[in-house]
């Protein structure tokens, strides 16, 4: 561009070198993140009293395996497979869950899943209903001897799987101000430059909380239950 | 101060756009009629029970514009555009009826209110001239992991409202979403490659006489598309694609590609806030598929079909009712001001022009 001196061109294409991004990871956001401490923020959907925000309810469970070579990532899915009777049967008897699946990502047995309500109540319905399956996953997770049996340890069951449930970024982007700030307990000053740092936020939380669900997606047919959508389509319940 | 006072102020606080021209629009400046049609889907009539959503074909005009107010064309910078429709109903006796709906590229307004707009545009209005950031600043602003201040500036451009709009984010929380959208809204590949929403709440009312509050959006079937970054900026081009696309020189082989987009129906509900045109609502809503519109034609007569229509988003019928938004009630007069001031036709049903 006319007028742009050979500096000027270094920094423009500073974002594109490797060795500037390692300085990026490994020192400048390192920094921030000890300037302003980033919580990572609690995964799954917020509680919100609107309708249409509780149906069709994103949950993308992250579960790291214990064993992370191909025989490990072999168990995981072992421990899925010879359960699946069990899982369809338990998830027809939740009634709530429009789809669900497992998937094995990198080191990671993750459940993804859409389902309606609250959060608590769906665990509490798996638990009742899949619970012996969770058991065996259980023993193949980081962390998840702790809270198994599942059946008697509910509530440590229940806020392990919060805690490995993606955060979801806001649909509307600049709500992270907000989130951030209250989980830092801290009033944001309105001063100059406010908006534009919202990339710095974005980039701390990611930091704090590598594991992210870019909002809370899309859907066909927002604000139906799984009743509802049964019903209408004539299938029954 | 009457609504009409408040029209005025609100449209000559725009006024100070270096490039603008009090005969013409204030803002949308630049724009290009259009002549279509609209075919409301077998789900509208269930929702509301105007009467262009009742089936059948109804013949649109339409104007698709760029937001800036500056009378130069510069279809290639970063901008909101609009998408200005009206639908025509049949004639009743001599009178001429219709409806008006207006939807821009941003999803939302950047105030709530007549007294947040007049601040807004204090701050924007008159633009700043446009400097170049130092590569110093530049590395700092990279080093601090934040937005540039500023955008490089396109060739040939003096001044910009960047500055003054981001100023304005800052000292005001419910204008962060707008501007925030604003700053990085690009410039569309087509008119026909954008999604334009009406961001003002409305009313619709159902056969049963259930009243929905609803928000209407366009989706543009060939998707949404901007230039790249590393696109050279064009002028003038908007036009000509359009052109181009409605005669089939632009597409896969020879068949036209069609200018169509769905009209879709959001659904608020208890908790959303009807009356703040500056905040979107959540995606997860229910949505209606109301109708699709096809643009079969690009006027002949621009003047007439284009830069002497006037839009108003009170132009409505029995079934779709107004909200209490202040800025969709500043709008009312503000567009019939602006209708007067640079000689429009047809005016606004509600000032006994």
């Amino acid at each position: 561009m006319a007028g742009e001196s050979g500096f000027d061109t270094f920094v423009d294409d500073l974002p594109r070198k490797w060795w500037f991004k390692l300085l990026a990871n490994w020192i400048v956001i390192p920094f921030w993140a000890w300037l302003r401490p980033t919580p990572p923020l609690p995964g799954g959907p917020r509680p919100t009293p609107q309708p249409s925000e509780n149906v069709q309810r994103m949950m993308n469970l992250v579960m790291p395996l214990k064993d992370k070579s191909p025989l490990g990532r072999a168990y995981a899915a072992m421990a899925v497979a010879q359960n699946v009777n069990e899982i369809f049967a338990g998830l027809d008897n939740v009634g709530t869950v429009h789809f669900a699946r497992f998937v094995v990502i990198g080191d990671n047995l993750c459940m993804i899943s859409v389902y309606d309500g609250d959060f608590t109540n769906y665990i509490r319905d798996f638990i009742a209903t899949v619970g012996s399956v969770f058991d065996a996953i259980m023993d193949l997770v980081e962390g998840g001897e702790a809270v198994k049996p599942c059946e008697t340890k509910i509530d440590a069951f229940i806020d392990w799987i919060h805690a490995h449930d993606l955060f979801q970024a806001p649909d509307l982007p600049t709500d992270l101000f907000r989130l951030q700030d209250a989980a830092r307990g801290v009033e944001r000053k309105r001063e100059p430059g406010l908006l534009r740092s919202l990339s710095r936020e974005y980039i701390l939380q990611l930091n704090a909380n590598p594991n992210f669900s870019l909002g809370g997606g899309y859907r066909a047919y927002p604000g139906f239950s799984v009743a509802q959508v049964r019903q209408k389509l004539g299938v029954g319940w | 101060m009457t609504e009409e006072e408040m029209a005025k102020k609100a449209v000559e606080a725009l006024d100070i756009v270096p490039g603008g021209d009090t005969r013409r629009r204030p803002v949308h400046t630049n724009g290009v009629g259009v002549e279509g049609h609209f075919v409301a889907s077998e789900a509208a009539r269930d929702y509301c029970v105007a009467e262009h959503f009742q089936g059948g074909k109804i013949k649109v005009t339409a104007r698709f514009s760029n937001g800036s107010g500056k009378t130069a064309l510069h279809d290639g910078w970063s901008d909101v555009r609009g998408l200005a429709v009206r639908f025509h109903l049949e004639q009743d006796k001599q009178e001429e009826r219709a409806v008006d709906l207006l939807a821009m590229t941003l999803t939302e307004f950047f105030t709530p209110t007549y007294e947040t707009f007049l601040k807004f545009a204090s701050y924007t209005n008159p633009e700043a001239p446009v400097t170049r950031q130092s590569a110093w600043r530049k590395l700092l602003e990279l080093l601090e992991l934040i937005q540039p201040a500023l955008p490089a500036p396109y060739p040939g451009q003096t001044t910009s409202s960047v500055a003054g709009a981001l100023r304005y984010a800052d000292e005001h929380a419910r204008s962060e979403l707008s501007i925030f959208h604003a700053a990085a809204i690009g410039a569309p590949k087509s008119y026909a490659r954008a999604a334009y929403h009406a961001v003002h709440t409305f009313f619709a009312v159902a056969p049963d006489g259930t009243r929905r509050a609803v928000r209407f959006n366009w989706v543009p079937v060939s998707g949404v598309l901007n230039t790249g970054p590393e696109d050279p900026v064009v002028d003038d081009y908007l036009k000509s694609d359009l052109q181009l696309r409605i005669k089939g020189k632009l597409g896969i082989g020879t068949d036209p590609e069609p200018v169509r987009f769905i009209l879709m129906m959001t659904i608020g509900e208890t908790g959303d806030d009807f009356d703040d045109p500056s905040r979107s609502w959540p995606p997860h809503r229910t949505r209606i598929v109301m109708g699709t519109l096809t643009i079969d034609a690009v006027a002949s007569d621009q003047d007439a079909d284009g830069e002497r229509l006037s839009f108003n988003p009170w132009r409505l019928v029995e079934g779709l009712e107004p909200s209490n938004d202040p800025i969709l009630s500043l709008r009312r007069n503000a567009y019939e001001f602006s209708r007067k001031r640079r000689g429009g036709v047809a005016g606004c049903p509600f000032s006994g022009v």
